[in-house]
C-alpha cells in the first residue's frame, strides 16, 4: 500500500543524545576488554585453554561480522528491495569486520604453538603433515590471515562508507556502485570463508579434510546473523528507533531465512558425516571418532537437537516467525546451537591428545565469549548511536517500509 | 493491445521494477497468446521437428529391444569401467529435471515473479527428463525381467532389497520427485484446463480438456484452495530440489573410490543439475518463443536473470571442482591425488578439458550484460553448457577406468548402441516436449495475469499516476 509507506515516520532512525545507544558503546567496550583479561587471567599457565576458549569465542563472532557482509553482498546483487530497511542493522555488524580482523592477530602471533602444534612442529615421521606444510606453515597461515583480513576490512568498508554517503547526497550511482562491486565480492567472500574455516578450524587436526568444511561454516554463519538481525531489531525498538519502519514482515522474512539456514547447514552437516560413516576410511572416520566419544556424544546430540530437530518443529510455523516473543525465542536456539557447533568443532582437537580426552567447559570459555563480544557490540554499537540505523535516502526504502508478504 | 501506451519506461531503473510482461497487454491478450498453439494446426516446424522427434524414440526401442535381447554386453562397458554411460546418461537426465521445480518452488518462495513466465515450460521440461532418467536404471541392470527388486516388495525369495544402498535410496528420491512435481505441474493446470475448456470449439476438446479441469469454476473458495496447495506443494517441493540430486551424489559418494568419495558431492551435484536445468530451459524456451510468438512474455529480461542462475550455479560448480583439487592435494592421499591428475592429464584429458571449458568458463560470459541479453549468444552458450554436464558425468564415471589395480587399467569406448541410445532418449524427451506445447498452455495463463500491471487492486484509482500504477503492481504483484 504506497499510500501507507509516505506516511511512515523515520525521525526515529537516529538515535537520540539521551538514548542508551549512546551509553553502550562503552559499557561493552569495558565489558570486552574485561572478558578478554578475566579470561587470561583464569587459566593461568593453561595458555591452551586460553587460545582454545578464544578461538571458539572467534569464531562464532566472526559469523556475524561476515554474516552482515554477507547479507548486505546478497541484498545489493540480487537487488533486493524488501531488506533495504534491515541493511543498515547488517551494514553495522559487517563494519565490525576491521576489528575482528584486528583480533585475528593474537591467534597468528601468540597462539600458533598452543593451537597448531602439530603442523608448525611437524614430527619427522608424521608423513601426511609434512607432505603439506607447503600450506600449512606459520608464514603462509600469517600471509592468508592479513590477507582475509585486508579483502573482509575493504569490502566492508567500502560498502558502510557508499551506503553512509548516500544517506547524505541520495545518489542513486551509489546503488549501482555496490550492486556492480556485489557480485565480485560474493566471489571475494566464498574463497576467504572457506580458506578461513580451513585453516582456523580444520587445521585443528591437520589430518582430516573434508571438501564441504567451508560450506558447513557458511551454513552457519546465515543462519547466524539471520538470527542477530531479528533479535536486533527487536532491541532497536525497544529502546525507540525505527519504531514503525521495521515490520513483522521483515521479522517474517528474517525468521524463514533463519530457518531455511538452519535447514541447509542440517543438510550439509549430515552428508558430510554420513558419507565419512559409510566409507568408513579410517584417516576421515577419526575425527568423528573423537567427537563421539568422552562426552563428546552428549555434545553431538544436544547440537543435533538444537541445530534441526527443535527450530525445524519450532519454527516451521508461520505464526512463531510473526511473534517477536516466539521469534526470539527460536533465534536464541539457534545462536546457542551455532556456539555449540563451534565449540564441537573446535574444542574436541585441544583434548584428543591429552590424557584427560573427556568433554569439559572452562570458565575461560564463557569470558572469551563475553569479551570478544563485547569487543563486537561497541563496535556495533558506537554505529548505531553515530549514524540513522536505516539507509535513509536509498531508492528502494520505501519499497521495503511497504513490503507485505503474502 | 490495450491503448494505454507503455510508460515503465519512465521509472527509475534503481527505485522501480522493469514490467515483468511487454506491450502492456490485456488479459485476453494473454490468454490468446499462450492457446493460440494448442488451437492452430498449422505449424511446419513444429511438424518437422515432431517426425525427427519421433524417428529417435524409435532409435530408442530399437535399442533397448537389442540389449534385452543380447544383454549389457552389446554397450563398450568393461571389467574396470562396470558402469558406462547408462549411468552417465541417467545423472545427466535428472539433473535436467532440476530447474523446473526450482523455478516453479524455490523462487516462488523467494517471491520471484519473473519465474510466472517461463515456470509451466520448466516444469514440463523436468517431468519428461525424469522420464528419461527413469529409462536408464530401469534397463541397464542385465536381469530386467528382475527389475521390481529394486522396490521394497518381498520378492519369492522372501528378502528385501538393500535398505543401506545408496542405489536403493534413488529408487525412493527420484520416484518421489517425480510423483510431487508431476503434482505441482498438474495442479497448476487445473486453471489453465478450465480456460482451454471454456474456448474449445468441438465438443471432443470440451470433454478431453473439461475432465482435467476437474471441474473448475474460478470462485473465489476455489482460488483459495488453490493457493494453498501451491504454496504447501512448494514447501514441500523445496527439500526435494536438494534431495534427489543429493541421493545420485550419494550413488558415487559413499563408495571409497578416489574421485567419488568427497563430502562437497551433493550440494555440488545440485548446483550443478540447476545449471544444466537452466541451461536446457534456455535451449528450448528460445526457439519455442519465437515459434509460439511469446517473445513479449519470455522476453530479454527472464533469459537474463536465467543467465545469471547459470553464472552463479556455474561459479558454484568452478567452487566444487577447485576444493575437490585443492583437498585431494591437502589430503597428502597418494590415490586421491593420482586420480584428479589422472583426470586432467590422463586417458580421459580430452573429456576433463571439454567439462571444465563448458562448465567453468562458458558461463564467465555472464558477466556481460551485453552477453546476457544477446538471444543468440545465450542459446550457443546454453547449448555449451549441456554438453559440458553430459561430460562431467563423464569424467566421474571415468574415475573406474584406472582402479586401485594397475593391471586390470583398461579405457572404456562407446559402442554403437551406446550411442543410439543416448541419442534416443533425446528422442523421446523431445517427443514428450513438442506434445506439450502443442496440447498444453506452456505458459502459466493464470499466473502470468496476476503479474500483469491490471491486476493490481489500485491500478484503477484515479488520484494516482499510470508510473506509480505500474510500480505499484510490480511491488505486490
Amino acid at each position: 500500500m504506497s499510500a501507507h509507506a509516505n506516511a511512515v515516520d523515520l525521525s526515529d532512525a537516529q538515535a537520540p543524545a539521551n538514548s542508551i545507544w549512546k551509553k553502550l558503546p562503552l559499557i561493552f567496550a569495558v565489558i570486552g576488554v574485561a572478558g578478554v583479561a578475566l579470561a587470561f587471567v583464569t587459566v593461568g599457565t593453561d595458555t591452551k585453554q586460553f587460545w582454545y576458549s578464544y578461538l571458539t569465542a572467534y569464531m562464532f563472532w566472526l559469523s556475524v561480522g561476515l554474516g552482515g557482509l554477507f547479507f548486505v553482498l546478497i541484498h545489493h546483487a540480487t537487488r533486493a528491495g524488501w531488506s533495504t530497511v534491515v541493511r543498515r542493522v547488517a551494514e553495522n555488524y559487517m563494519i565490525t569486520l576491521p576489528l575482528l580482523g584486528l583480533l585475528a592477530l593474537p591467534i597468528v602471533f601468540g597462539g600458533m604453538d598452543d593451537l597448531y602444534h602439530v603442523w608448525v612442529h611437524p614430527a619427522a615421521t608424521d608423513l601426511f603433515v609434512q607432505a603439506k606444510t607447503g600450506f600449512l606453515n606459520t608464514d603462509f597461515f600469517t600471509v592468508r590471515v592479513i590477507a582475509y583480513a585486508v579483502i573482509w576490512t575493504a569490502l566492508g568498508l567500502y560498502l558502510y562508507l557508499a551506503s553512509r554517503k548516500q544517506d547524505v547526497t541520495g545518489d542513486p550511482k551509489l546503488a549501482h556502485g555496490m550492486r556492480r562491486v556485489a557480485p565480485f565480492g560474493l566471489i571475494l567472500f566464498a574463497l576467504t570463508i572457506t580458506f578461513a574455516a580451513v585453516d582456523f578450524m580444520m587445521s585443528l587436526d591437520p589430518h582430516w579434510y573434508s571438501t564441504i568444511f567451508g560450506v558447513v561454516y557458511f551454513g552457519g554463519t546465515f543462519m547466524a546473523i539471520a538470527s542477530v538481525l531479528a533479535l536486533t531489531g527487536m532491541a532497536l525498538q525497544r529502546t525507540g528507533l525505527l519504531k514503525n519502519a521495521i515490520t513483522t514482515e521483515h521479522y517474517h522474512d528474517l525468521g524463514k531465512l533463519a530457518f531455511a539456514f538452519m535447514v541447509f547447514w542440517a543438510y550439509v552437516a549430515f552428508s558430510q558425516f554420513m558419507l565419512i560413516w559409510y566409507a568408513n576410511i579410517p584417516e576421515e572416520t577419526i575425527w568423528f571418532a573423537y567427537r563421539a566419544t568422552n562426552g563428546w556424544e552428549i555434545v553431538a546430540g544436544v547440537l543435533t537437537l538444537l541445530h534441526f530437530v527443535v527450530p525445524f518443529f519450532f519454527m516451521m510455523s508461520r505464526h512463531i516467525k510473526r511473534r517477536n516473543l516466539t521469534l526470539a525465542i527460536g533465534a536464541v536456539i539457534l545462536l546457542v546451537a551455532h556456539y555449540i557447533d563451534m565449540f564441537w568443532i573446535i574444542q574436541p582437537a585441544m583434548r584428543q591428545h591429552d590424557a584427560d580426552p573427556h568433554f569439559s567447559m572452562h570458565i575461560a570459555d564463557l569470558l572469551t565469549f563475553i569479551g570478544i563480544g563485547g569487543l563486537v557490540l561497541a563496535v556495533f554499537s558506537w554505529r548505531v548511536s553515530a549514524a540513522p540505523v536505516a539507509p535513509m535516502k536509498d531508492p528502494r526504502l520505501m519499497e521495503s517500509l511497504d513490503f507485505e508478504n503474502f | 493491445m490495450a491503448t494505454v501506451p507503455p510508460t515503465f519506461d519512465a521509472l527509475d531503473p534503481l527505485a522501480g521494477r522493469a514490467p515483468l510482461i511487454l506491450d502492456n497487454p490485456s488479459f485476453k491478450d494473454i490468454t490468446d497468446a499462450v492457446i493460440a498453439p494448442t488451437e492452430r494446426g498449422d505449424y511446419r516446424a513444429w511438424w518437422m521437428g515432431f517426425l525427427v522427434a519421433v524417428f529417435f524414440l524409435g532409435v530408442l526401442l530399437v535399442s533397448i529391444a537389442w540389449l534385452f535381447w543380447e544383454g549389457t554386453g552389446v554397450w563398450g562397458i568393461n571389467n574396470p569401467v562396470g558402469w558406462g554411460w547408462a549411468i552417465v546418461n541417467f545423472v545427466f537426465w535428472v539433473g535436467i529435471g532440476h530447474a523446473g521445480t526450482l523455478i516453479s518452488a524455490v523462487l516462488f518462495l523467494f517471491r520471484q515473479k519473473w519465474r510466472t513466465s517461463i515456470n509451466r515450460f520448466a516444469e514440463a521440461m523436468t517431468i519428461f527428463a525424469v522420464i528419461c532418467a527413469l529409462v536408464f536404471p530401469g534397463i541397464h541392470v542385465g536381469r530386467v525381467w528382475a527389475v521390481y527388486w529394486m522396490f521394497p516388495v518381498p520378492n519369492q525369495m522372501g528378502t528385501w532389497p538393500n535398505f543401506m544402498s545408496p542405489l536403493l535410496w534413488d529408487v525412493f528420491a527420484v520416484s518421489t520427485y517425480f510423483t510431487v512435481s508431476l503434482l505441482f505441474w498438474y495442479v497448476g493446470l487445473i486453471p489453465d484446463f478450465a480456460t482451454l475448456r471454456d474456448r474449445a470449439k468441438t465438443k471432443a476438446r470440451r470433454l478431453a480438456y473439461g475432465i482435467f479441469a476437474l471441474g473448475w469454476r474460478g470462485s473465489m473458495r476455489h482460488w483459495l484452495n488453490y493457493e494453498k496447495a501451491y504454496l504447501l506443494l512448494a514447501a514441500i517441493a523445496t527439500p526435494l530440489v536438494l534431495s534427489v540430486h543429493s541421493v545420485v551424489s550419494f550413488d558415487f559418494a559413499v563408495a571409497t573410490l578416489p574421485g567419488w568419495h568427497t563430502t562437497i558431492f551433493p550440494p555440488y551435484f545440485v548446483a550443478g543439475a540447476i545449471f544444466s536445468g537452466f541451461a536446457m530451459v534456455l535451449t528450448l524456451a528460445i526457439p519455442a518463443r519465437k515459434i509460439f510468438k511469446l517473445e513479449h512474455i519470455i522476453h530479454e529480461k527472464h533469459l537474463e536473470n536465467m543467465a545469471k542462475v547459470i553464472l552463479l550455479t556455474g561459479s558454484l560448480v568452478g567452487y566444487a571442482y577447485a576444493m575437490e583439487f585443492f583437498v585431494a592435494w591437502y589430503s597428502g592421499n597418494p590415490y586421491e591425488q593420482f586420480t584428479f591428475v589422472n583426470r586432467a592429464f590422463g586417458d580421459y584429458a580430452w573429456a576433463y578439458w571439454i567439462m571444465v571449458s563448458c562448465n567453468v568458463i562458458t558461463p564467465q560470459f555472464f558477466w556481460f550484460k551485453k552477453l546476457r541479453r544477446n538471444v543468440s549468444v545465450l542459446f550457443i552458450l546454453s547449448i555449451f553448457v549441456n554438453i559440458g554436464m553430459w561430460f562431467e558425468r563423464f569424467v566421474i564415471t571415468m574415475s573406474l577406468h584406472a582402479d586401485f589395480l594397475p593391471s586390470s587399467w583398461d579405457y572404456f569406448k562407446p559402442t554403437f548402441w551406446d550411442i543410439s541410445t543416448l541419442l534416443g532418449s533425446f528422442g523421446l524427451f523431445f517427443t514428450f516436449f513438442l506434445l506439450f506445447v502443442r496440447w498444453i498452455p506452456m505458459v502459466a495463463i493464470a499466473e502470468v495475469k496476476a503479474v500483469l500491471p491490471q491486476a493490481s487492486p489500485h491500478y484503477d484509482d484515479s488520484h494516482t499516476t499510470t508510473s506509480d500504477k505500474a510500480q505499484e503492481a510490480v511491488a505486490h504483484g
